[in-house]
């Protein structure tokens, strides 16, 4: 599956694990689209929110162009594909899910999946760069306070092999680790959690996701309203009428349940998200 | 309306975004990511 | 579908096993008896000039450390009863009567074959400090520091665990951030305990921690001790990093020395090889370093304790 492969470019330096200790080359300077950790012992690149914060963090710049013109070309470029193939974390969610328990839906809990946006905001942009200390420093909220994937692929793997970082794990670990599992045990009950209700990046994704050239397209003219597409999306998409909503993360579940192939991805400039009812007559001349 | 001005809004997007990669790189944030990505700053990963 | 669910059910158990390896300390017990052989061999060497003698000393002091290091806690428990009761050991005293009489005043502290343990450890203590001072009385100064480019490294990453015995800090020659000189012969052995903290100038925590290191210093310096800052940032002596370290310092009112030196030296390439800050060594006045690194801020209790504890044992050290 591509996300294995995804997951596997984005942590190459296995070794690191039995060694303890982390990647130091300049590849580390480069951002990876996804969630991923550059404590991981074997991450081969930078986190792009993690980047973001200690960029904008730090005394010198008060906000990011580098990381951020990143995100935008990935967003651009890709949209949530990042999210539904490319973000390792993403795909933790999904293998938890697959163990078998009572599944609920999210359906009626889409009011949640604006507390990523303000995540972003505040825990990403405005807090590391406003709660400063008296030499003008502030800390990577969103890592330091929320980030679940630290925790499992950098505190977790380095302590485990490290004694001088084990005896430093104090409150904030706990705190993290709680966090670690709550996200672990509601992935199970519900699809992708925190993709949907918290992550900062997929925000970031989110909004580009109507601007982004990979697009997902429904023709009018063979959509028979059978409204299997939006059954099988396990994001709460509505797809015959917002193919190119923020909450699509490009799975591709949709385009394999129409039974009329009337879904299908897109990729290029000015991509619409669906062709208008009205050229009806534009139907026929196919 | 939106519909018409996407691709002129896309091709912007991904000039600007080229634009902040090179400025960021000039002004030195590359430098900073990996000065950071390369020495663990603990807490920063949520320990102690 | 089955090796998805393989692969979550075996997260499980790992998270299981960090929770409980949260506070363990690490006691190893294999170099126990082996240790006994090699130490009686040791002892019984004659070393025919001043560089043997040297080496020897290194060795002993290596095993001395390996027998505080495989029973860890225990021993921490022995320096702690230190030092509350008996008083810093005067010169000529012999460290391991000085143990031996800790371990009698504090023997409530402990089980029966703890005991056995402790006095064991400490006799064989007793038995290699004999030989040192023998050593130092026939080949004087062959304690100190051997030669530039021959200090051995624990491990690559500078930090072992818990297995290995004493190291010795690499020596270096660089300079502190005022262009000054600065050799580490000199700079471990004016004084009893040095505690090295490494930090980088974007680092959040380490330059938060300034201030109770510059604390410490004065603290220090009332028992003979003293703080000193690497900045990871400033190796190689880069003026801009030299500049912004300076301009930090000063706004966190440090005044211990802070000190640089080439990368590719052997301190150079030990401090590289650091990757998690801040870390807080504690070096004795010979130059070696006192149990594991501390890593992370100071600021929690615990660390603090565990700064406290080493700097203690440098200090005792350092009284031979």
């Amino acid at each position: 599956m591509i996300q294995a492969a995804a997951t596997l470019a984005t942590n190459i330096h296995l070794p690191n694990f039995a060694k303890g200790g982390i990647y130091q080359g300049a590849g580390k300077a480069v951002c990876v689209p996804g969630l991923n950790c550059y404590s991981c012992p074997a991450a081969s690149g930078a986190c792009p929110i993690g980047s973001f914060q200690s960029v904008v963090g730090s005394s010198k710049f008060s906000f990011s162009y580098y990381v951020t013109g990143t995100l935008i070309l990935i967003g651009v470029l890709l949209g949530r594909f990042v999210c539904g193939f490319l973000c390792p974390f993403g795909w933790l969610q999904e293998l938890l899910h697959k163990i078998p328990s009572k599944k609920l839906s999210t359906k009626k809990l889409k009011p949640l999946t604006y507390i990523k946006y303000a995540v972003l905001l505040f825990a990403v942009v405005l807090l590391p760069v406003l709660v400063v200390n008296d030499v003008g420093m502030g800390d990577p909220f969103f890592c330091k306070y929320i980030c679940p994937q630290g925790v499992l692929e950098g505190a977790i793997p380095l302590s485990i092999m490290n004694v001088g970082i084990r005896s430093a794990l104090g409150k904030l670990f706990t705190w993290k680790l709680a966090i670690l599992i709550a996200v672990a045990v509601l992935s199970v009950l519900f699809y992708r959690p925190f993709c949907k209700w918290i992550c900062p990046l997929g925000a970031f994704y989110a909004l580009m996701n109507k601007v982004s050239l990979l697009g997902i397209q429904v023709d009018h003219c063979k959509c028979v309203s059978c409204g299997k597409c939006a059954r099988v999306c396990q994001m709460d998409v509505d797809v015959t009428r917002t193919p190119n909503h923020a909450e699509c993360i490009r799975c591709g579940k949709c385009v394999g349940a129409c039974p009329v192939d009337a879904i299908s991805f897109r990729y290029g400039l000015g991509v619409t998200g669906d062709k208008p009812a009205q050229s009806t007559q534009a139907c026929e001349n196919k | 309306m939106f519909k018409a001005i996407k691709p002129v809004a896309q091709v912007a997007l991904l000039i600007v975004g080229v634009a902040m990669v090179g400025f960021g790189i000039m002004r030195g944030e590359a430098d900073a990511v990996l000065a950071k990505a390369i020495r663990l700053c603990l807490e920063c990963i949520g320990i102690g | 579908m089955k090796l998805s669910k393989i692969a979550a059910l075996l997260m499980l158990p790992v998270l299981a096993l960090t929770l409980a390896a949260c506070s363990a300390p690490k006691g190893d017990a294999k170099d126990a008896t082996s240790g006994d052989a090699q130490i009686a061999e040791l002892v019984a060497q004659k070393p025919s000039s001043a560089e043997e003698a040297a080496k020897l000393y290194q060795q002993l002091l290596q095993k001395e450390n390996e027998i505080f290091a495989s029973d860890n806690a225990l021993w921490e428990k022995v320096f702690l009863a230190a030092n509350k009761d008996t008083p810093m050991i005067e010169d000529g005293k012999n460290y391991g009567d000085f143990l031996l009489d800790t371990i009698e005043g504090a023997k409530d502290q402990f089980a029966a074959d703890e005991l056995k343990t402790l006095k064991a450890g400490a006799q064989q203590v007793k038995e290699i400090e004999d030989k040192l001072m023998a050593l130092e009385k026939e080949f004087p100064g062959c304690g100190s520091t051997p030669g530039e480019g021959e200090s051995v490294d624990a491990s690559t990453a500078g930090m072992t665990n818990g297995e290995s015995g004493e190291t010795k800090f690499p020596s270096f020659k660089g300079k502190d951030l005022d262009g000054n000189d600065v050799n580490s012969d000199e700079l471990f052995s004016k004084n009893k305990v040095t505690v090295m903290n490494f930090w980088f100038t974007t680092c959040k925590p380490c330059v938060g921690e300034l201030g109770d290191l510059e604390k410490l210093n004065k603290e220090l310096a009332e028992k003979g001790g003293q703080v000193v800052g690497v900045n990871s940032f400033t190796l190689d002596g880069n003026k801009d990093e030299v500049a912004d370290a300076k301009d930090v310092l000063s706004k966190k009112g440090v005044t211990y020395k802070n000190i640089w030196f080439k990368s590719d030296s052997e301190a150079g390439k030990f401090t590289s090889n650091l990757y998690s800050f801040p870390t807080t060594y504690v070096i004795d006045q010979n130059g070696n370093i006192v149990g594991e690194p501390i890593m992370g801020g100071i600021n929690s209790a615990e660390q603090r304790e565990a700064l406290n504890k080493l700097i203690d044992q440098a200090l005792a050290k350092s009284e031979q």
